[in-house]
């Protein structure tokens, strides 16, 4: 099982869910309204009069031959909208509850 | 935080607020006057302007025009009509309703001192007259008397009037047609001549005689004392003995030439109640006074009063109003309590549990009793619309606890704690519950918007609704879920008993019901187009049923009275126009046993009253009161015994024209029947004569029209004396010293005042009656002129017969006369479109115009400002809905229901035989609110269903289930509210029944079709959902 740890601008939001939608993964869990910056380049996201947009950060656990794909589409989506932002992360997920 | 989280965090506090609330409500409702409407104040203005000696055509020209000329400018002004008589002219200026009338009077003041320079000279000033609500008296009551009848109005002044006056909100106490003492000298003319004397002569001696004269002080001694004459005579026995002069040096003495009569006044009006004779008490009261109450201190004071008159004295009540309004409010206070019966029942058999009944039922009292200080606060009164408007409210107030409660259950019941649940329970409907209302208040605000008659009458009904609506959301967004916290909890299955037998039963008939409910739509779904076509044809075929329906203005209301007034011709002598007057009486009083008092009166009151230039009035008019018994205690309502007695007037051959006024004429809005008027104008007053007479014999053979009376009077005969100025000029007269003569003679010279016990009574000199009985006694009188000579009028002119012209009357500055009928039995629109048949069949002079008035011109005015109200309340509510649901199509579905709402209204009407009036469509109009809000409570849930992923039909049918308990319970509680209103029970409520009627079938039909045809028409649309969804996921799919 591995971890994807996806942050992206809250504009992508709706994007980001049918995606998960559309490769059925059902599981996820979400922060709205996060606020982050990027580490090389592109606008800060925090909410401010100066920086008003906002990011949002979905965790999802899946079988690790669903990351690939996840990622392909991710990397599809922010290739299309570089300026909006969209990051995501993959690790190990030892087994919980 | 929330006002619901605030409210469950701090009970106390909410508590305190809302028994606040109830005890200002006690408070206000404790000082609440009551009375039967709204003060409505008819505005209308008149003004009286006296041309002594003046024609009507005089009148018409000199007085009448320029007034209206110049009175035209006033603002507002909606009608100008004027009446020009002998003598008087009277221009009536009838506003818009909801006018500042101290504003209009103002401007009318300003408009007659611009414009009286330009009377004639001799015109008196114009006088202004306000008539207000407040003027319509309160009570009438008859007082006959045997022996005591000579003294009853001094004994009443006294013992009655005075002591009446004095009680607190007493506008006004006046006594009608009691006698009058007064001191008769009659002379024989022949005696006088003989004696060369004159009636003047005789006059000034009386006068001089009567006289108390103080002397100054005389200085005796060491005292000073006054000195006085004392002529006045101290019994009028003493002017028997009058010495009038000398003739040949004899003494003449007044009982020389004629008889001194300590006597009654010659009546011109004759008073009786149940025949016998008597005077009328008229009780007013004061502006904003509390009728009931003032009514409750006559009655209590009557018998206090009555031990101190002699026993032959009786007096009887003819009518009270505040009988009528007390009965009509305790009635209607007997159909909110009911309502709330019902309310309770329906609430607790489909919840089952006492607590939740408790919660929900806690909203009524707190928030209907915040109307009573809304109304404190306006200076209102409780009345026929405040209270009818808390019975429409009653069923509406518990749907937005009913809902909130529902959730907070349903949480209860999944494992949270109340506190919990009452919180996001609360949290999860509130928005649902705010935009319920919006649509409500949406349809009963406008209504406080509406202009005209009607407007006046609903701006309270509105008011009170959205007020009472508004509270209580706000109690089922705090007190109902504070409540809930603290007394709700998971509740174990029930034990058994008796609660388990009568709830469990009901419990499986309403799942009976959903089940039934489910296969139905089911079915419904499966076969769209045969639903879609079905309910089509049902609302076409309910449009047919629109022309069976009748039309009326306001239905009528039984008020146990009856006015009748009977025209005998002209010029008949009041002697016999009593004997007709008693005749109708014992006819009507033994075919009649409901009529309990019947107070007559016949002939003039008094010449220079100014009521008098209002009505019909002469020797020859008869008006009948007649009290009845209370409408529950009799078969017969008012209408059809005034038919009858219509029927019995026929057969009396003397009368020339009658009306018969079942619940009494401008008694104010629900009472007496609606009118069509037929208005004829022109200036040749022999052509529109002609054509109101052609329209009064077509108006007469109407079916359905009764009581047709025409405005123009027929000439009346009088004498004329003709006076020869020349020779006049040459015996040394002129006109003033002839037509005084003669005045003083057969009129009488008021010669002096004889004062007893602090009264004053006239001294009246005359000819005695033969001498004032035939045209030759006229033509004998004697005058003289400055030389003393002796000059008999026949000498100087003759007197001849003379038609008397006609009264003028005019509207909107036409000369018009009027054709009236009432409508009975029939519906408005069929009487006017045959009348305008009747127009066109015509062959109309040149310069003749028509118009119809009455009732009917109200009713259209009111009829299209309620078209235009339920146009803007229908935008209105589709706004509401639309922001709510964020959806174009959502309220468009929910409001196709509509249509079946008006169904329902036009077979309930059908069923029911109410008519469609301006009570019905008010109904109809409210039915806008309510019925889309069980559109609201089906189609939100169905969204959210398919929000949640289930497919079009599985929603709707699995959404129609779970939503038919909750709809079924509002519906029930707004239906079964309504019931009592619909019953009619009581007096006075039965002006409320067409508006229960429709809106209980209405909401009927409507809710079952919302069941039914609403998720069919959804399906119909939801297809387009499922399109616009795919689209949207292209959409997505081309920008990853």
């Amino acid at each position: 099982m591995k971890t994807v740890f996806i942050t992206y601008n809250q504009a992508l939001t709706e994007k980001i869910e049918h995606i998960l939608d559309k490769l059925a993964i059902r599981g996820y869990t979400r922060w709205p309204q996060v606020q982050g910056r990027g580490t090389k380049d592109g606008e800060p996201h925090q909410g401010t009069h100066t920086w008003p947009a906002m990011n949002e950060a979905i965790i999802t656990v899946v079988e690790e031959d669903r990351v690939a794909g996840l990622l392909e589409h991710l990397n599809h989506l922010n290739d299309k909208a570089e300026m909006q932002g969209l990051r995501a992360f993959v690790w190990e997920a030892e087994i919980g509850v | 935080m929330s006002i619901y989280e605030k409210a469950v965090k701090k009970p106390i506090s909410v508590i305190l607020i809302f028994v606040g609330v109830i005890i200002m409500g006690m408070f206000s409702l404790r000082y609440l006057p009551i009375d039967l409407y709204p003060e409505i104040d008819p505005p209308i203005v008149s003004i009286f302007t006296f041309y002594q000696g003046a024609s009507a055509a005089d009148i018409e020209t000199n007085v009448t025009r320029i007034l209206e000329d110049n009175l035209n400018t006033v603002n507002n002004l909606k009608e100008l009509t004027s009446t020009s008589k002998d003598n008087t002219s009277l221009v009536m200026l009838e506003f818009e309703w909801g006018t500042n009338l101290d504003e209009a009077t103002n401007d009318i003041r300003d408009a007659l001192g611009r414009v009286e320079s330009y009377l004639p000279e001799g015109v008196e000033k114009p006088i202004i007259f306000k008539f207000s609500t407040s003027m319509i008296p309160i009570m009438l009551l008859s007082a006959t008397a045997e022996e005591s009848y000579p003294a009853l109005t001094k004994i009443l002044d006294e013992g009655i009037v005075n002591p009446l006056n004095r009680i607190e909100g007493v506008g006004a106490v006046s006594l009608s047609g009691g006698p009058k003492r007064e001191i008769q000298v009659n002379v024989d003319p022949r005696k006088i001549e003989a004696y060369n004397m004159s009636v003047e002569q005789i006059g000034a001696v009386i006068g001089q005689e009567n006289i108390n004269l103080p002397g100054g002080n005389l200085d005796i001694g060491s005292h000073r004392y006054p000195v006085r004459v004392e002529g006045e005579f101290k019994s009028s026995d003493e002017l028997k003995h009058l010495v009038l002069g000398n003739f040949q040096g004899r003494i003449i003495r007044l009982s020389d030439v004629g008889t001194v009569k300590d006597t009654l006044a010659e009546t011109t009006i004759d008073e009786r109640a149940n025949g016998r004779v008597g005077a009328r008490i008229v009780i007013q009261k004061q502006s904003g006074a509390n009728s009931v109450e003032i009514a409750q201190e006559v009655r209590d004071r009557l018998p206090v009063l009555m031990k101190n008159l002699p026993p032959d004295v009786e007096i009887e009540t003819i009518f009270d109003t505040s009988e009528f309004i007390e009965n009509s409010i305790s009635s209607l206070a007997n159909t909110v309590m009911y309502a709330g019966i019902f309310v309770v029942l329906v609430v607790l058999f489909f919840l089952g549990r006492w607590r939740a009944t408790f919660i929900i039922i806690l909203t009524i009292p707190v928030s209907l009793i915040v109307s009573f200080i809304y109304l404190y606060a306006t200076g209102n009164t409780l009345n026929i619309i405040s209270l009818s408007s808390l019975s429409i409210a009653i069923g509406m107030v518990v749907d937005d606890a009913i809902v909130v409660l529902e959730n907070i259950t349903h949480h209860i019941e999944k494992g949270s704690s109340p506190r919990e649940a009452a919180i996001y329970g609360t949290n999860e409907v509130g928005l649902a519950v705010v935009a319920t209302t919006l649509t409500v208040v949406a349809v009963f605000f406008p209504l406080t918007l509406v202009q005209g008659l009607s407007g006046i009458m609903f701006r309270q009904l509105g008011m009170i609704v959205t007020l009472v609506v508004i509270v209580s959301t706000i109690a089922a967004l705090t007190l109902t879920p504070m409540l809930s916290s603290q007394m709700l909890r998971l509740m174990p299955p029930r034990k058994k008993g008796v609660a388990k037998a009568v709830f469990g039963t009901f419990e499986k008939f309403l799942v009976w019901l959903d089940n039934i409910y489910e296969k139905t739509l089911g079915f419904a779904v499966r076969h769209r187009v045969m639903v879609v076509i079905v309910s089509v044809i049902i609302f076409v075929a309910s449009i047919s049923l629109v022309s069976l329906v009748g039309t009326e203005f306001i239905p009528p209301a039984d008020n146990a009275r009856i006015e009748a007034t009977v025209e005998l011709p002209m010029s008949l002598r009041l002697e016999k126009t009593q004997k007709v007057a008693r005749d109708l009486e014992n006819i009507w009083q033994e075919k009649y046993p409901e009529i309990e008092v019947i107070s007559t009166s016949a002939g003039v009151a008094d010449e220079d009253n100014i009521f008098s230039a209002f009505g019909e009035n002469g020797t020859h008019v008869i008006n009948f009161t007649m009290r009845l018994s209370n409408s529950s205690e009799r078969e017969r309502d008012i209408y059809q015994i005034g038919d009858l007695m219509r029927q019995d007037l026929d057969s009396v051959t003397l009368l020339k024209d009658y009306t018969v006024s079942p619940g009494g004429s401008g008694g104010g809005m629900g009472s007496g029947a609606s009118t069509v008027e037929v208005i004829v104008s022109g200036y040749n007053m022999e052509e529109t004569g002609r054509v109101a007479d052609h329209f009064m014999e077509k108006l007469e053979n109407m079916e359905g029209l009764r009581d047709i009376d025409i405005s123009r009077d027929d000439p009346k005969m009088e004498y004329q004396l003709v006076l020869d100025r020349e020779k006049l000029g040459i015996y040394g007269l002129n006109t003033a010293t002839v037509a005084n003569a003669m005045r003083n003679r057969i009129n009488g010279l008021i010669a002096a005042q004889y004062r007893e016990d602090g009264d004053e009574y006239d001294v009246r000199v005359r000819f005695s009656e033969p001498f004032r009985e035939s045209i030759e006694s006229v033509e004998n009188i004697l005058v003289y002129n400055t030389q003393g000579e002796a000059i008999r009028i026949r000498e100087v002119g003759s007197v001849e017969e003379y038609m008397a012209p006609l009264s003028i009357e005019r509207r909107n500055r036409q000369r018009v006369i009027t054709v009236t009928g009432s409508l009975y039995d029939a519906s408005i629109t069929d009487v006017v479109n045959e009348i305008n048949a009747e127009v066109d069949r015509m062959d109309l002079p040149q310069g003749v115009g028509i118009d119809i008035g009455g009732t009917a011109e109200d009713q259209q005015e009111s009829f299209a400002d309620l078209g235009l109200l339920l146009g803007l309340i229908i935008i209105l509510v589709y706004i509401v809905m639309a922001s709510q649901f964020e959806s174009l199509r959502s309220p468009f579905i929910i409001m196709l229901t509509l249509p079946f709402a008006f169904t329902g209204v036009f077979i309930a009407l059908f069923i029911t035989g109410t008519t469609l009036n301006l009570i019905s469509m008010i109904g109809g109009v409210m039915l806008v609110g309510i019925v889309v809000k069980n559109g609201i409570v089906l189609i939100d849930y169905i969204n959210l269903l398919r929000d949640r992923g289930m497919s079009l039909v599985q929603a709707v049918v699995a959404g129609g289930k779970s939503r038919l308990r909750p709809v079924l319970m509002t519906t029930l509680t707004t239906i079964l509210g309504m019931l009592p209103l619909a019953i009619g029970i009581g007096e006075g409520a039965e002006i409320w029944r067409p508006m229960g009627v429709a809106i209980i079938g209405g909401l009927t039909v409507s809710t079952m079709l919302t069941l039914v045809l609403m998720p069919v028409v959804y399906t119909m649309f939801g297809a387009n959902r499922m399109k616009s969804e795919r689209k949207r996921i292209a959409k997505l799919e081309e920008s990853i």
